[in-house]
């Protein structure tokens, strides 16, 4: 298939997926998500006034630690997975699209949609937030740095969990236990072994760019974070893209 | 290759401890190839083999001589219907085959004027702006077939193409795939488990039975095999007493059996053809409505057991 073509048939793809994303059953999870997210950051600005340290303490606790990689999961892991369980996969695996092509399609659509939800959570949470409060330069820069790490997490961690859709026949449950016991827990943990989760590596970006909340708390080169998260993004997509194209799929 | 658009020399494929195909042969010409054999003989699996979405655990396959195991360069030769449901219920058939078309490289004023082609052609441009979700089972069958003409390949796969049709559809899916071989030119495999379906497609003919072929050749050789096999059919519907009345007078019948419920009804036949092409007026004569009509698999399998030889 010639470039010309792969580009409209992952096109055609990206349309179609994000459509698919964007309207599935799920949306309600994600009002939910939003609706927490401005009851608990709209209670705790009118219980304990408005703040830069507790806005941005608030934006990495709920969004940044807690519903980035949950919701990564959610959507990455059953975005394959569902597609070959209900078979609905089959128009693109009889297609002349090479898989690794084909794989690429799902991630950009996922990464887009997940991005976009992302951020429209924290804008919601923010806006509850400090709303209620005079908004200065200094919450706005706030609010983008925060998107920017959402999107840069949303990269990252649709790699992962796209490409354990593939490999697994039931990702979630690893995926839960990783988001959980991995990224939270041992995250949290003192010493060198956090520095192996994402989130931790997205932190050290963060703390260079918001002087606020407990976020400052992480320490490291941002510049190495950023070579670790983009070297993990490019190796999980290849080994993702690698594992569909070699998949047998009956 | 030499004129073959498939061949597969002692092909197996396993899934896990079941056996999908067993050293399995066949060379298959141009033109419209017919594969019959009862669930579980192994159709799905050689379609799924040609399109290359599993590969061999032994032998070669080969469509138009090449392997279709990740190669998927040559699904653009390739139409697939697969006969399990897989059409995005949300979409509407003009959406299904945008995203199809799509998928195959076509965009623009060229995928719009080919999907109106297509859809003229499977008989579907009244109903293509609607939800596919609330298709009735021939329609979804007409947009699957709609989608896989869509890159115009050479060669159509229609994996159980009729299954689940009521007669009339039956009969309009028949005359939509000789169409397609006689007029676009289409090279055909098609599968079903009723020899007398197939027969009304092509003479050519394969039949599959536990991961084998055990018959290959025309129509009419495996007939004579099938003449000492009276053929059972359960017919479903309403209006079945004044059907039952009329089955009786037709030279062709065996026997009749109502069912105490009287919506449906079991007949022995002995030129199962005869009885299919008689069906039409059957429907006509008598006003009765029929929601399914199938063939007891047990006539199959005792063929097919006696062809295999067990």
């Amino acid at each position: 298939m010639d470039l010309r073509t792969s580009i409209t048939g992952l096109s055609a793809m990206f349309r179609f997926s994000s459509k698919k994303l964007l309207t599935n059953r799920r949306w309600v999870l994600v009002a939910l998500m939003v609706a927490l997210v401005a009851v608990v950051m709209g209670y705790v600005a009118n219980q304990e006034g408005v703040s830069l340290d507790l806005g941005s303490t608030l934006i990495n606790v709920l969004i940044l630690s807690f519903l980035l990689p949950v919701m990564s999961l959610i959507y990455g892991a059953s975005m394959i997975r569902n597609e070959i369980d209900d078979r609905s996969i089959t128009q693109v695996l009889t297609s002349p699209m090479d898989r690794r092509a084909s794989y690429l399609g799902y991630y950009l659509s996922l990464i887009v949609v997940l991005a976009l939800m992302l951020v429209i959570l924290v804008v919601v949470g923010w806006s509850s937030f400090f709303l209620q409060d005079q908004v200065d330069s200094q919450a706005l820069e706030l609010l983008l740095s925060y998107a920017f790490l959402l999107v840069i997490g949303s990269i990252v961690y649709s790699s992962l969990f796209l490409a354990m859709g593939v490999l697994l026949k039931q990702p979630i449950y690893l995926g839960l236990l990783y988001v959980f016991v991995w990224e939270s827990l041992v995250g949290s943990l003192p010493g060198a072994i956090g520095q192996y989760t994402i989130v931790y590596n997205l932190k050290v970006i963060g703390a260079e760019l918001i002087p606020y909340g407990n976020i400052t708390e992480f320490s490291g080169d941002p510049t190495i974070s950023a070579i670790v998260l983009a070297a993990l993004t490019v190796l999980l997509l290849a080994l993702g893209a690698w594992a569909f194209r070699e998949k047998e799929i009956p | 290759m030499n004129g073959e658009v498939v061949t597969a020399r002692n092909v197996s494929k396993w899934y896990g401890n079941v056996i999908g195909l067993n050293n399995f042969n066949i060379e298959i010409q141009k033109g419209i190839m017919g594969i019959v054999g009862p669930n579980g003989a192994g159709k799905s699996t050689f379609f799924k083999l040609l399109v290359g979405t599993i590969k061999v655990n032994a032998g070669e396959i080969r469509v138009m001589g090449k392997s279709p195991w990740k190669n998927p360069n040559q699904l653009k030769d390739i139409g697939f219907c697969p006969d399990y449901e897989y059409l995005p219920p949300d979409l509407t058939g003009t959406d299904f085959l945008r995203l199809t078309g799509g998928l195959h490289g076509l965009k623009g004023q060229e995928l719009s004027t080919r999907s109106k082609e297509v859809l003229r052609t499977v008989e579907m441009t009244a109903a293509a702006d609607r939800r596919i979700g609330g298709y009735s089972k021939g329609m979804k069958q007409r947009i699957k077939v709609a989608g896989v003409l869509l890159h115009d390949p050479q060669l159509l796969l229609l994996d159980e193409p009729l299954s689940g049709t009521d007669p009339v559809v039956r009969k309009e899916l028949i005359d939509m795939i000789k169409d397609l071989n006689r007029e676009h030119g289409h090279d055909i495999i098609v599968s079903s488990h009723v020899l007398f379906e197939v027969e009304r497609m092509t003479h050519d003919v394969a039949l599959l039975y536990k991961g084998r072929a055990v018959a290959t050749g025309n129509i009419s050789e495996i007939r004579g095999l099938m003449s000492n096999h009276p053929h059972h059919i359960i017919i479903e519907g309403e209006g079945l007493v004044q059907l039952a009345k009329a089955l009786v007078d037709r030279p062709y019948t065996v026997s009749v059996q109502l069912w105490k419920d009287r919506k449906a009804l079991t007949v022995e036949v002995e030129r199962p053809d005869d009885f299919f092409d008689s069906i039409p007026d059957l429907i006509k004569e008598t006003g009765c409505k029929l929601d399914s009509m199938r063939s007891l698999d047990d006539d199959l399998e005792s063929l097919f057991k006696y062809l295999a030889g067990w």
